[in-house]
């Protein structure tokens, strides 16, 4: 596969591992969103404890200069709590569906966090001075009787030990009645959008008790209901261009410059169906999962459950590119569908460069395309494979027929281990993997 | 045969997941939802679309059998008929045999021939329905005389007339709308409505896949040499269980064909609350009464 670089294969090495090493999984422990900062500085990741962890990457090692630094943990919070609507008597869950970091504006760091209700803006600070000699506290805090004070002096800024503050400075609320499955910044950096179900929103960024409401797909009838919105993105170049995708498998494009309300699309992208391939799930595994836009704003990737869809925007009526992750899961897909596997929301990256695409799948795998040589690589997250800085092995499935030695058979692929969620660092060969509540680093060996 | 058992396996792990989703913490997932009620009625359509189909087929070869030398030929491509129309158990094949052109129109035509002279009619029900060009168009005349099919003694004109008039006849929009599904594929309908126009429709491509054109000629031998009694008995049993399923099937269209808003009543809190309830009562009762009559259902057709 070509790199970033020019010219070399990837040799993906294990760095770390982030999260317990259990077997027993808490379910708050498991990891619902990873994404790296627009610089690649940071990389936050949320859970479905509400929790949000901050990493940020360690100047290099000047003695070490082969190694890229580490990402270590910079800033644990408490981003959503459980709710409970009362009205509908509806517990609102704390899970972290999505993080999309702003683009840096000043020393400080802001993201945008969302459950399925409430969407929140942190600002992440560094503290590294403190003010000491107050006038009319103590040094721990205790107000001082002002009868006792008899003189007055100037606090002073003495140096502490670095503390980093999460801090929410907006909170976007009760404007979405079905479950957001998406956030996307836009490119003025003023406002973003907001996707449930039926609805998209858009808001700006300072204002939290009033967001426009630009798509509305609910029918006059619910009974009528045949699609609903799976995901959603902004155009990285455009600020009035954005995308949603439907779980029939379709993508709209929508210009905001066209109307108030974009129900009428701009442009349709639809692949038609393969008949011969029907059956009863066909619906189910068109089902878009997951939008992205390449960083050069021309092309867009779509997953839905069994591939991968590169599309060219000028180009409405068939992907340009369309890579299989797990052809050979076609034939399993009623037992996939008795124990939800099916409904699995994937999602997929790109590279920096545009020139390769990840997604992850079952049994830890993840899977890599490069869309130059149209060579794959299929890679596995996992403790037993990752020695440090080793070279991750690439793994096969075996499709039937005679299993190859370090083959593994498609039954023996374990559904629990799944790889929803992966990122790519925006300028360097660093990935980040989420496999249930562990993170994994790879890094790309520099020679 | 195994065919019906999957689709009917799907349907009840279908509702089951339907059902457990009001339990589910974080609410009713909308997106989910909605797939697996797409899998239901998927699954449904070729349940029925067996279930008829079958009916038909072991109508014809119980004609067939009382016959006697007429059949040796006739049972020879009955059984290549038959296989194709049970195809292979993955289901994608099957359901690709609903995308038939409908240029077996014909074919159909005399199928459903057979049924209505099951019940007597004769010479009439076949110009009927050819001149109708199409067999849902004969659904606002057959509405009336259906009645509520569990009271009529012959079973396979219950079930012609089942497959037929299918969902009560609360909608004066269907005879309209169902000329549009002739040219449709049963199989492609999404919307939520359209799970009624689909029981006619998967009753007329289930006779499209099991005529073959054999068929057709010698069906006008075949239905001179009647044996009302055996028949009758024989469709008697099956009314009986045709019977319970018909509950549980029309309960069935009730409740998903035509209300995606029981499972939302709790989403946007405009549906009233003892929907809600009657809903999820109902979905319970639907998933027994399906997996109840799973057993002394195909014990009724194996023994066909």
């Amino acid at each position: 596969m070509a790199g970033v670089a020019g010219g070399n294969d990837f040799q993906w090495c294990f760095s770390q591992v982030k999260g317990a090493i259990d077997e027993d999984v808490a379910e708050a422990d498991i990891i619902s969103t990873v994404e790296f900062n627009n610089s690649g500085e940071f990389l936050a990741t949320g859970d479905k404890g509400g929790r949000v962890v901050i990493f940020q990457h360690e100047q290099e090692c000047k003695n070490r200069p082969h190694l890229r630094g580490e990402y270590n943990v910079y800033s644990t919070f408490q981003s959503h709590e459980p709710e409970f609507d009362y009205l509908k008597s509806l517990e609102i869950e704390e899970k972290i569906n999505k993080i999309r970091w702003l683009p840096q504006q000043n020393s400080a760091h802001f993201l945008l966090s969302t459950n399925d209700k409430t969407i929140k803006l942190w600002k992440i600070s560094e503290r590294d001075k403190r003010a000491e000699g107050y006038n009319l506290k103590d040094e721990d805090g205790r107000l001082r009787d002002p009868f006792r004070i008899t003189s007055l002096r100037v606090p002073v800024l003495m140096p502490m030990d670095l503390m980093v503050e999460a801090s929410p400075r907006r909170v976007f609320a009760n404007a979405h009645t079905y479950h957001i499955n998406s956030i996307s910044v836009n490119s003025d950096h003023q406002t973003y959008l907001s996707a449930d179900d039926l609805r998209i929103n858009l808001w700006h960024l300072e204002i939290t008790d009033r967001s426009f409401n630009i798509v509305d797909i609910k029918p006059a009838n619910m009974e009528e209901l045949t699609e609903v919105i799976t995901a959603a993105e902004c155009q990285p170049n455009q600020c009035n261009v954005f995308v949603y995708s439907s779980s029939k498998g379709t993508i709209r494009l929508c210009d905001m410059r066209a109307a108030a309300l974009c129900d009428r699309h701009t442009k349709f992208f639809e692949e038609p169906e393969d008949p011969s391939s029907r059956s009863f799930f066909s619906e189910i595994i068109s089902s878009i999962s997951d939008v992205k836009f390449s960083h050069s704003g021309r092309y867009m990737m779509t997953r839905d459950y069994l591939s991968v869809k590169v599309w060219d925007l000028n180009m409405e009526n068939r992907p340009v590119e369309t890579y299989q992750v797990h052809e050979y899961l076609r034939s399993k897909l009623c037992s996939l569908y008795e124990n939800d596997c099916i409904f699995d929301k994937f999602e997929c990256c790109w590279n920096g460069s545009d020139s390769a695409i990840m997604t992850g799948s079952y049994n830890n795998f993840f899977r890599m395309f490069d869309r130059n040589t149209r060579k794959d690589i299929t890679l596995e997250a996992s403790r037993e494979s990752s020695k440090p800085r080793g070279t991750l092995k690439p793994r096969k499935v075996s499709t039937g027929g005679k299993r190859k030695k370090d083959e593994i058979s498609v039954d023996s692929l374990d559904f629990n281990k799944k790889i929803l969620h992966t990122a790519w660092h925006p300028k360097e060969n660093v990935i980040a993997v989420a496999a249930t509540n562990n993170l994994y680093i790879f890094q790309d060996k520099i020679n | 045969m195994e065919y019906k058992v999957e689709a009917h396996r799907i349907m009840s792990i279908s509702l089951g997941k339907i059902y457990n989703s009001r339990v589910q913490r974080g609410g009713i997932k909308l997106h989910k939802n909605l797939l697996v009620s797409l899998v239901l009625r998927s699954a449904r359509q070729v349940y029925l679309r067996d279930y008829y189909g079958g009916i038909c087929l072991s109508a014809q070869q119980a004609r067939e059998w009382c016959e006697g030398e007429y059949m040796d030929s006739e049972q020879d491509k009955l059984v290549p008929g038959s296989k194709e129309s049970m195809p292979e158990s993955d289901g994608q094949s099957e359901v690709a045999v609903d995308k038939q052109e409908p240029s077996n129109v014909v074919e159909s035509h005399a199928a459903l021939d057979v049924e209505s002279e099951a019940s007597g009619e004769q010479d009439h029900a076949e110009d009927g329905v050819l001149d109708s060009g199409c067999s849902e168009l004969k659904t606002p005349e057959e509405n009336p005389e259906a009645s509520p099919t569990f009271e009529v003694p012959n079973g396979v004109t219950t079930i012609s007339s089942n497959c037929i008039s299918g969902p009560p006849p609360s909608n004066p929009e269907q005879a309209t709308e169902t000329p549009n599904d002739c040219q449709t594929d049963g199989s492609e309908s999404v919307e939520e409505n359209s799970l009624e126009r689909t029981v006619p429709q998967t009753c007329t491509n289930r006779k499209r896949s099991a005529d073959d054109s054999e068929l057709t000629d010698s069906l006008p031998k075949r239905t001179k040499v009647m044996s009302p009694p055996l028949i009758s008995k024989n469709d008697e049993k099956r009314a009986e269980t045709e019977e319970m399923d018909t509950s549980n099937v029309s309960s069935l269209i009730t409740i998903f064909g035509s209300s995606f808003s029981g499972l939302l009543s709790s989403e946007d809190g405009a549906q009233p609350d003892s929907e809600a309830d009657q809903d999820s009562d109902s979905g319970q009762i639907c998933c027994d009464q399906m997996l109840k009559n799973l057993n002394p259902w195909s014990t009724a057709i194996v023994a066909f």
